[in-house]
This record gives C-alpha cells, structure tokens and sequence, in this order.
C-alpha cells in the first residue's frame, strides 16, 4: 500500500497528469489561437523546459513521456513525437555546458532556441519515416513564430516544470 | 561532464526503445496502436471537455479581436452571394435532379443514392504539421476509415480513425492525402455564325462548317412539306450574333490522375495526367471531380476543384496541375460523411 501511495505521489505521476492537462488546452484553446496562422507547441515546449530546468537526464525521459501521450491525439506514428521531444530536450539540458550558472532568462532563452530546433526537428522526422510532405520553407517560419512564441511562454512553463518535477524532500 | 546514472540511463534507454518499437508497429498497420490511442482517447476525452468549457470564451475573444473585420466583411459578401445563387440554384437543383434522373436509368451510381451522416467538427489538428479534424460522429453512426467527407461546396478529406462517437477526418491538404481524380476538359468550342433577319424574315442557322459561304437560297430538301426557296437569307444581314453548337467530337473529355495533398501552405497537385493528344491542353479553370471506380475509397463526381495553374513538365511525365479547393478548409463547420465503401471492401452477407 505504501509503495502504491508512493507512487501515485511521485514526481512522474505528477508530470503525467500535468501533461495531460497541458494536452486538453493543446487541443482546445490552442488550436484555435493561432498566431501568424502557427500554433503555440505547449507539449514541446514544456518538454523542453523540463530539459533546461533539470537537465539532460530529467528532460530526455519527460520529453518521451510527453511526447508519447502527445503521440496518442496525432495522426502522425506514434512514438515519433516521443523521440523528437526527448532529443530536444535533451538539447536543451545541455545549457549548463554552455552557461556557468543558468539564470531564469539564459533558460527562457534555451526554451525558445530548442524549442524552435525541436519544432523543426518534427517534419524531419516525419520525412524519415517516409511522410515527406512537410519539408518545405514554411517550416521556417513556423520555427521563427515558434522560438517567439517560446520566448513569450517560457517563464511560466520554466517554474511549472521545476514545480512539477522537483524532488520530494525526506523527512 | 557529469555522469548520467546507470537506473536514468537504463530509463531513457527503455522510453526511447518502446517509442521506436510503437513507431514500427503503428507504421505496419498494428491494431495494438489503434487500441491505445482509443484507450487513451477514453481517459483523455472528459478532461478535455471540461478545458474546452473553461476555455471557451478565451477562444471566443481571440476570434472576436483577430476576425472582427473579416467576419463582417465575410457577412456583407454572402449577403450579395446569396442574392445571386438564390435564383441560379433553383435552375441548378433542376439540372442535378435531371442528371441523377438519366444516372438512375441508365443504372450509373449517383451521389444521392449514398447514404450520409452529417457531423460537426468539434476539434482542429493539434499539430502544426498535420492537416486533420475531430468531429462528434463515429462508428455508432456508421462511419468506417476512409469514408469520404464533405462539406455543401465539396470534397474536404477522409475519415481516417474512428472511436465509438467521434472520429478524425484528414483534410484533403494533408500531404499523406492522395485520391484518384479526373479532370473535365472542356475542347474549344465550335462557333458559329447565325444572321438574324428582319423582323418579318424567318431565322435560318447557318450549317457551323468552318469557312462556308452563306447561300442566298437553301437547296432542295427531301423533308415532305418543305418547300424549296421559301427560306431565304436576306441580301443585307441585320445582326451577327455568336452561337456555340457542340458537335459529337466535342464532348467533355475526362483524364485521371492523382491528387495529392502538399500542407497547409500549398495548394494540392494533380499527377500522372497523360499528355494524350485527344486530351488536348488542360486550361486553367477545368473542374476536378472524384474518378470512382471499384478500387477507390469515393464515389465518382464528387467536386473537388478546379485547375489553377497547369506545371508543365518535359516527356512523358505530364503536365502538374495545381488546385484551388472549392471547399474553404479554414472555415469547416458541419460536414457530410458519405457511407461509402467500394464494391471490393464490401463484404457478401
């Protein structure tokens, strides 16, 4: 019973019903506020965040939970999202590589930049397993309007991912 | 750099393993994809209900600030459109039920014998890369993968998962979107020549033969009753007016190819159009409608566009034709689902 109680109390358990919230305003409100006709890719970017808030190791892993949840709404394969947001995510947690001592807008930042690079990274994606279609010049503009995008919304995804991943502390 | 620790890595390893062993088995066709997401779909639904109602008038603000204008101006135009359709459409309703009337004896399928579901869209593609719809009608209507969808202008995609309520129609922009069509060439008309007489002379019509020269007097006829010489052609013609008379080689010539959808940004193409000679040169223009056929996922004549711009190509290729929909993709409201399913997918009772 404990074990269970500790699970359900988890940092994971609380990140997979986040995402799911995250997911019913994705397909609502945001799929109609579209901004220069481009949509605001919460999931991605809160993957992302995930990433640039605790890392390589943290981000990777919520990114294919993300993703693969994301996956389940799409029509594209599923699990391709998975892998395209652990890789940004990824990404994005190598920001202390690069900054010595990250600050909320060096991450803020690193959420747009990988935000952009992972919104890019998703037709590339689609042409590998054979849906080609997407690989055209809009592409940059979506990850221009994205990384913008990004900018505007990452310091509220930064603290939400570092509120909902963060450990428990040990009494 | 840090060390990533072994029970992290051994995670990561295992997502992303199960991610690719899904991408494999959802790119082969396996129902066990198709079950998780309709499990999924069970979980997700009610969650997503409430946010949409929570998250309503935020939409509803969004639409007023950003359409405003265009909504107005949308209204005024489709006041002036419907002032003019109103009488074109009755003598078109008129034409389409004389044309289902001569299908119909000459044992043709017609769309109006195919059963439909009307539908509304209840959801938009939560990607930007990828050109699908939600709407609130699914397998308990009879909607089954790959019926066709349209709205009252034409052909707007196809079913492409369906839930027990609720189904998920790509729209016919979406690159992995192809369907089989024909183009209707329309050959050049022959024109004719007719002099319009006094008021008193009989109207005689001019035989539509390149080049001919107009006799003063009509020749003799074997038609009982007709007297030779009654009808003549006045020495002065008071009116020349043009007249287009289809002569049996000039019917409506059909072409099949196939559409295929390029994204959102891009209007879809038509291929492997055969440049045949007795085709002759697509003009811009010229309708696409659905071709048919026992193989294909729609019934033939459903409309779908016309040509816009025709892309000529060197050899044997064919020209590419690109297509402007006369189905307003961002603009889907209620739609029409045809329970079609092709003569080789249905199953003997």
């Amino acid at each position: 019973m404990s074990r269970l109680l500790a699970i359900v109390a988890s940092r994971w358990t609380r990140l997979v019903l986040l995402t799911l919230i995250l997911l019913s305003l994705q397909t609502t409100v945001l799929s109609d506020l579209r901004p220069f006709g481009v949509m605001v890719p919460l999931m991605l970017l809160f993957a992302v965040a995930v990433g640039a808030v605790h890392g390589s190791e943290i981000g990777a892993i919520a990114g294919l939970i993300v993703g693969v949840i994301y996956d389940c709404v799409l029509t594209s394969p599923l699990g391709l999202s998975s892998l395209v947001f652990a890789a940004a995510a990824t990404g994005a947690g190598l920001l202390p590589y690069f900054v010595r001592e990250p600050t909320w807008w060096s991450r803020v930042i690193a959420v747009a930049i990988f935000g952009a690079l992972g919104e890019m990274l998703n037709p590339l994606a689609q042409g590998i397993v054979g849906y080609s279609g997407w690989l055209n010049p809009r592409v940059l503009t979506v990850a221009i309007v994205v990384a913008v995008l990004a900018g505007l919304t990452a310091p509220i995804l930064v603290p939400l991912s570092r509120w909902t991943l963060r450990e428990a502390v040990s009494r | 750099m840090a060390v990533l620790s072994v029970n992290r890595r051994r995670v990561i390893v295992l997502l992303a393993l199960t991610s690719i062993i899904l991408l494999t088995l959802d790119l082969e066709g396996s129902s066990s994809a198709s079950s998780l997401r309709a499990a999924f779909g069970v979980v997700f639904r009610p969650i997503e209900g409430v946010t949409r109602v929570i998250t309503r008038p935020l939409s509803n603000s969004w639409y007023g600030i950003t359409r405003y204008d265009d909504v107005n101006m949308q209204n005024q135009l489709l006041r002036e459109k419907i002032a003019q359709q109103e009488g074109a459409a009755v003598a078109a309703a008129a034409s389409v039920r004389l044309a289902q009337e001569l299908l119909a004896l000459n044992g043709l399928p017609t769309l109006a014998g195919i059963n439909s579901v009307t539908a509304q869209v209840i959801g938009d593609s939560p990607s930007n890369y990828s050109q699908s719809i939600e709407i609130n009608q699914g397998s308990e209507s009879g909607i089954r993968v790959g019926m066709p969808v349209l709205n009252a202008a034409g052909l707007v995609g196809r079913v492409t998962r369906v839930f027990t309520d609720r189904a998920v129609v790509m729209l016919i922009t979406d690159p992995k979107y192809a369907l089989s069509v024909k183009v209707v060439s329309t050959p050049k008309p022959v024109t004719a020549t007719t002099i319009v007489n006094e008021p008193n002379a009989t109207t005689v019509t001019v035989v539509p033969i390149p080049d001919t020269t107009v006799a003063t007097t009509v020749p003799a006829a074997t038609i009982p009753g007709f007297t030779p010489g009654a009808t003549t052609v006045p020495a002065r013609p008071v009116g020349v007016t043009t007249l287009t008379i289809p002569t049996s080689g000039a019917l409506a010539v059909r072409e099949t190819g196939i559409l295929e959808g390029q994204g959102s940004s891009r209007a879809p193409m038509v291929r492997f159009i055969s440049t045949d000679r007795h085709f002759g040169a697509i003009e811009v223009g010229a309708p696409i409608v659905s071709s048919g056929g026992s193989m294909s996922l729609a019934p033939p004549d459903i409309v779908i566009g016309v040509v816009s711009r025709v892309v000529p190509r060197l050899g044997t290729a064919g020209p590419m034709l690109e297509i402007k929909l006369v189905a307003d993709l961002s603009n889907l409201s209620f739609l029409r689902i045809l329970l079609y399913r092709p003569i080789t997918e249905l199953v003997a009772p």
